[in-house]
Parts: C-alpha cells; structure tokens; sequence
C-alpha cells in the first residue's frame, strides 16, 4: 500500500507540473474532491491489481494509477464493453457504491491520444453537446458519451454503412449518443435532427476535411464553441511534409473563422497526425480586454 | 421575410420583425441574437407544426433530407402562407429545397445570403425557447428517437447490398484459395510420410485428396481401382508401381484416418470454391455485364471490392482504375518522387497478362479508359448484354495486336484511322455517339446512353486529339519512306 501510495503522489506531481501553466484553476477544484475523497483501495480485479481512480484534469476524463497509468472514462452503461475494452470497478468517494470506468487506448482514439498527450483545453467535458463528424464504430463516441455524461448530447455523424451499424448498435444503449448515418459534407441533410453544439470534433480524415468542419460549424455550432480536428497528414496531401500540411490545414480553418489555440502531435500513437483546438467565431470584444 | 425551420419534433416558421437585420452587417448580426429575449425581438413565431407522431416525423424527415417538399410541409406552407395572403419571400436553410417549394407552391424563396445565414444561426440557437409550447427535453428525445429510427431505415435499405454480396464472395474466393493450398500441402506432408512417391506422381492437389481417400493405405494400391476417380491408366500404374517399392513408413489405422478426414475436407473445399465461383460469374454477369466481360468475373470483382462499390468504381476516373490495388506502390512513389506503378488488380486481366512485358504498362492503360467507361455503362445504365464491353474488347486487342506487330509507327496508323474517319463523318457529338453504339440504344434507354457515349467520346477525343494531324505527318512520312 505504502508503495503504491508512493508512486501515485509522484505520477500526480509530474502529471501536475505537466498541465500547471495551462489549466490550473479547473484542475485543483477538481483534484480536492479527489484528494479528500481519497478512491482508495477500490474494487479488485482478478484479485491482482489496485484500482485506484483519480480525476484527470479534464473534467469527465480519469486516470486509473496502477503498474501502468491509464486513461479511463466512467462508463454510463456499467456492465458493458463497447468493443472489448478493460473495465475496472472503483468504489465512489463515499466508500458506498461501485462504480465502473472503461480504460480508454489512445493508440484506437485521436482524443484519447490527444487527452494523455497532455492537450491544454478539452471542451469535451459534463454536459457538453458535441457533435462528432466521423464516428466510425462508436469506439471514440462511447468514451465521449461517458465524458458528457446523461445531461450531454454526442451527434455522431458517419457515412459508411457497414461502420454506422455498428454506431448505432452502440448507440441503442446510450441514450445521450445520436447516429447519424449521412454524408458530413452535407450537413443540410440532417440539420433537422441537431441544434446548435458546444462543440465539434472531426475525425473524416479527407482531404477537404478543414472544409467539412467550417461547413458543419456554420450550420450547428455556437459562437464562441469549440473545434476540434485530428489531421491525418497523409490523407491531406501524402506528398509533402506532415508539417507544412497541418500549417495549410491550420490556415484554411483560420480564413472560416477557427481561431486556432493549439496543435498537438499524437505522437507516438498515431503517426503524422496532429490535433487541432480552436474557438469558432471568438467575440472581439474578449479580444479587446 | 420569414424563415423556414426543421426541428425533430416539427416546422417552424418565423418572421423578421427587425427589418434592418437585412441590411446591418453580418458579422454584428450575432449581437442581436445574445439571448432569448433578444432574439424574440428581431423574430417572431408565426406558425408551427407539431408531428403527430414518430412515423410522421420520420416521413417528414425522410423527405427533407432528399430535399423534396413532402406532403405534412406542403400542406404546412399551403396554410399558413399561401392562404394566409404573405407575400413574403421564404427562406430555407437547403437551396434545393427552396428550389422545390417554389416549383411546387410558388412561393417566393429568397437567395441565401451572409445575412440570412447568420438571422437563421441566430434562431437555431434559441429554437426551443421561441417555439412555445416546446420543451427542450421534448426535442431531445424527439431528436434521438427520429435518429435511431432513421439510421436504421437507412442501413435497412442499403443501396450496396448486391455488391456486397460480390465484395464478400470475392473476399472469400481469395481466403478458400490460400485455405486449400494450406490443407493440400499438409495433406502432402502429412501422407508423404507413408507414400512419399505419389506425391512426384499426382501433382493436382485434388487428385491426390481423392486417391487417399480411396486407396488408404499403399499396401492397398495393388486392388484400388483408380478410374472411380478420374485418374488416367498410366498414373495408375506408375502408383501401383511406386506403392510395392516405396520407402515409406508404416501408418497405423488411427493415424490413416485423419490423414483421410483431411483428405475429405480438402474435396469438400475444391468443390464449394468451385461453387462458390460460379455464383460470383452469375452475380457479376448480371450486375456489371461489360465489366466482366472485359476482364473477367474474379478482376471484375476484386475492382469493385477495392473501390467499394460499383457504384464508387464508376466514379473513379480511369486513371485511378489502371492502379487500383497498388495504392501502396503508388503513395510510396509519389512520396520518394519515384515513378508510379503503370498497374494494380489490373495487371491479373487477361488482356494485360497477354501481352508482351513492354507493353503491358500501354495496354493497362488503354483498358483502363475503357474499363472505366464499361463500369459507368454498367452502374448507371440498365443493359443485360455486354454489348459495349465486346466492342471496347476488340478494341483493344486490337491496338494490343498493332502494338505488337511494329512498335510506335503502326500504332498511329492502325489506331488513328478509323477514329478519325467517325470524326470526320460525323463531327457533331450526338451523331458520333450514335455511331458509336447504334446497336446499345435499342437495348437501353438512350437518354442514359447518349450521355454515357458523349462521355465515351469525349474520353476517346482527349485520348486521340490529334489524331487528324497525325494522320497528315503520317502521310508525308509515309510518302517518303516509299
């Protein structure tokens, strides 16, 4: 115990050196219901392994401190793997109720990547409405329908069949995910069935993917909401340097109205892949401040 | 001015009370939508309404989404705009929409401009709050229930089924192939090690599951009447032969039954493929004709499983087709700025496969335009006989024959004179494109075929634009050479 204790104040330290100069007041509000709270000494599994979960410092996101870290969501519909992921059991603060967290892979998600790649500002957080271009399966989409948790809403928006059955087939379980089988560089084809989004996340992989989110933005997110775009370079323009693609990409978002505030590589997850965080439509007045 | 508006649980129509909203920058057009009461202030409800329920939303939605004005929105607009008396213009956040309201009600639909964008983000943004009667958890469950029902309508109703019949058909004629070699080469090893010389003798893969099968043990060669299964006299003999001095190990019966249950299993597999291939010709034939014609069912097939569907395939240019399945070979040398491969799945067509290495580069090319077009024939047309894929074949076969025959020189020749001859007689494209395929406009609806031969004649224009001075250089080479 003494040792895991140990080792779990020197993981948060680093972690905390880490994220300090970017989000420090959400963090420590957070981390002092962590703190008191303690999430010791949790639920065993295979009789092995301590579970000990702590808030990450995105909101909606954990870190299970074990052998190895790992990031973890606390999964909505306990009981349940999406597509065969880790479930770890945690008893809540009050030492009362179990409660169930799924571990999260960054080398399968873009997010999840971006997330313990040590990303400054994640909007996908408790409440959020996202609306999230390229669903895939619904691997991602279930960690962020965890992370908004019931009072949020995740649109997830796929093309392909053979992939959209499988979304909603995840879907079925969660009620705060909505598929949406349609072409993303349609968004008048189902703009009937969302509002407007805290925030948009992209994952398309197209070379005119910096089209299709503006476009979809235009359409469905607020000002002043969130843009977020994992840029797979060589889908862009396989030719020139991962580089110079994510600047063009960066440049295109900029001249619709993203004000871009960060560029993070997913290295080493994803090769030649970078994320993208900007605010679409900033009011100039918090500018002028 | 009034607005259109979808939601999940019902039309809305607005009007825009502040009319300098229209006129008043767009960019500051946001500040007048800040809040709910803000909002009420530039735009007022006029009318709304509700679905009656989930089948009549999902109509509704249905409808929307192919941009065509179904009948609850019809009848929505009838009232509360036509007989309402507003001369108002309408604005709809889907221009083909719009376009189809005007068409069917005659209502005036104004131009989506900078400042209409941003009146209707400003609405959308307080929809639920200015639709009274409208609760936000309402809608929100309205939203999920109309998606699920949606997405599953869609994936219901796929348009791709066929193809993927094909896709998987081919999918598993590849793995049944690498399948049976896998059991065939252990049965060989397996049973080598009691006969070891049948193997040089009976080299089919078959043929050698069925004799041990039937013989069993080599002792038995001698009383094993090989014709019950296809095996010609003189292999039989030389087995025979082979069985009385082989230097193979003894096998128990335990052990010879096993290697018999392979051996089954292994016929088993030799006849479902060869089922199994006769379904994909079927398939194939029936749905992409001409395709299969030019390169055959298993090409065919692999084409539209790399691309997808027949559908994509047809949309892909044909330079795409001449290396699809290479996709590798060619991002690597477009990445190290090295030459990029002249074939993919291509490269396994008959067609390519004849000709002579030099020119199997040329000649997947030239099918490839050709190809493309069959493909477009093929998803778009309904044709039955593949009368354009016999006609392209010949084509090329036959520049794959001047090619041969002598090199550049004649290719001019022997290509360009009869394309040029259908441009000069007939020079507009409509004419052309009947000489092109007279015959395929009786089978088809020509509508479809014409824009299908203008396309064919457009591709075969850039192919052999100057064809006509060619054939003048030609001739003055020609003259000299005589």
């Amino acid at each position: 115990m003494g040792k895991g204790g140990k080792a779990k104040g020197k993981g948060k330290d680093g972690k905390g050196g880490k994220g300090k100069g970017k989000v420090k007041g959400g963090g420590k509000g957070k981390k002092g219901g962590g703190k008191g709270g303690g999430k010791k000494g949790g639920g065993k599994k295979g009789g092995a392994a301590k579970v000990v979960i702590e808030p990450h410092r995105h909101e909606g996101a954990f870190v299970s401190k074990g052998k190895d870290d790992s990031l973890v969501t606390r999964n909505l519909v306990p009981g349940e793997s999406v597509y065969g992921e880790k479930r770890l059991v945690a008893e809540s603060a009050d030492g009362e109720d179990k409660i169930e967290y799924r571990v999260w892979n960054p080398f399968r998600s873009k997010l999840g990547a971006g997330i313990v790649g040590g990303i400054g500002a994640c909007p996908v957080k408790p409440g959020a409405k996202v609306l999230y271009l390229g669903g895939a399966s619904g691997t991602t989409v279930s960690h962020v329908s965890d992370m908004v948790g019931p009072e949020g809403v995740v649109y997830a928006v796929e093309f392909s069949h053979r992939s959209g059955r499988d979304l909603t087939n995840m879907a079925k379980r969660r009620p705060n995910v909505v598929p949406i089988v349609e072409d993303a560089r349609q968004p008048q084809r189902y703009r009937m069935l969302i509002g407007m989004v805290d925030c948009i996340f992209s994952d398309v992989a197209q070379p005119d993917q910096a089209r299709i989110v503006t476009h979809n933005a235009s359409f469905f997110l607020k000002n002043n909401g969130w843009v977020m775009i994992s840029i797979k370079a060589n889908c862009v323009d396989s030719t020139a340097a991962p580089e110079a693609v994510f600047a063009s990409e960066i440049d295109k978002l900029r001249k619709d109205g993203v004000k871009p505030k960060e560029q993070l590589t997913l290295e080493p997850y994803h090769r030649d892949h970078a994320l993208v965080v900007g605010i679409y439509r900033a009011s100039k007045k918090k500018k002028e401040e | 001015m009034l607005l259109l508006l979808e939601t999940p649980a019902g039309y809305a129509l607005f009007t825009v009370k502040n009319k300098k909203l229209l006129k008043a920058d767009a960019d500051s057009i946001f500040e007048n939508f800040k809040s709910v009461t803000d909002a009420s202030r530039q735009v007022g409800l006029t009318a709304f309404h509700k679905f009656e329920d989930t089948k009549a939303a999902m109509e509704a939605c249905t409808e929307l989404t192919e941009s065509s004005v179904g009948k609850s929105l019809k009848k929505f607009l009838k009232k509360n705009v036509v007989d309402a008396g507003l001369a108002d213009s309408l604005t709809v956040l889907d221009k083909q929409l719009g376009i189809n309201i005007n068409k069917k009600l005659g209502i005036e639909v104004s131009v989506m401009s900078d400042n209409l964008r941003e009146i209707m983000r400003g609405v959308r943004l307080h929809l639920t709050e200015l639709i009274e009667g409208l609760d936000e958890q309402e809608v929100r469950t309205m939203s999920l229930g109309l998606a699920h029902t949606l997405s599953r309508f869609k994936l219901k109703f796929s348009p791709d089924k066929v193809d993927t019949m094909i896709i998987q058909a081919v999918g598993l004629l590849d793995d049944l192939d690498k399948e049976l070699n896998n059991f065939a080469m252990r049965l060989r090893e397996w049973y080598g090690w009691h006969f070891p010389e049948m193997g040089k003798i009976i080299t089919e893969n078959l043929a050698y599951a069925k004799v041990v099968r039937l013989m069993g043990l080599k002792t038995k060669a001698k009383e094993t009447d090989f014709s019950e299964v296809n095996v010609p006299e003189e292999i039989a003999a030389e087995v025979k032969q082979a069985a009385e001095t082989s230097m193979g190990t003894e096998i128990t019966d335990e052990d010879l039954g096993n290697i018999k249950t392979l051996s089954e299993r292994v016929i088993e597999l030799t006849e479902y493929r060869a089922s199994l291939s006769e379904y994909l010709k079927l398939r194939m034939t029936a749905i992409a004709p001409n395709l299969t014609f030019m390169v055959g069912e298993l090409v065919g097939a692999r084409l539209i499983s790399q691309a997808g569907s027949l559908m994509s395939l047809a949309k892909h240019p044909s330079s795409t087709v001449q290396i699809l399945g290479a996709e590798k070979a060619l991002f690597r040398a477009l990445k190290t700025k090295k030459q990029t491969p002249k074939y993919g799945l291509i490269y396994h067509a008959s067609l390519v496969g004849q000709s002579a290495p030099a020119l199997k580069g040329k000649i997947s090319r030239v099918l490839a335009a050709k190809l493309s077009l069959c493909c477009r024939v093929d998803a778009l047309g309904d044709q039955v006989e593949p009368t354009l894929g016999e006609e392209f074949k010949e084509y090329v076969e036959r520049r794959l024959a001047t090619l041969e025959e002598g090199g550049m020189k004649s290719l001019s020749k022997g290509i360009s004179r009869p394309t040029a001859g259908k441009h000069q007689k007939k020079p507009s494209v409509r004419g052309s494109g009947a000489a092109h395929s007279a015959e395929d406009d009786v089978v088809e609806a020509p509508k479809k075929r014409k824009a299908k031969a203008v396309e064919a004649e457009a591709e075969e224009e850039a192919e052999e634009a100057p064809a006509p001075k060619k054939k003048k250089k030609k001739k003055v080479v020609e003259e000299e050479a005589e």
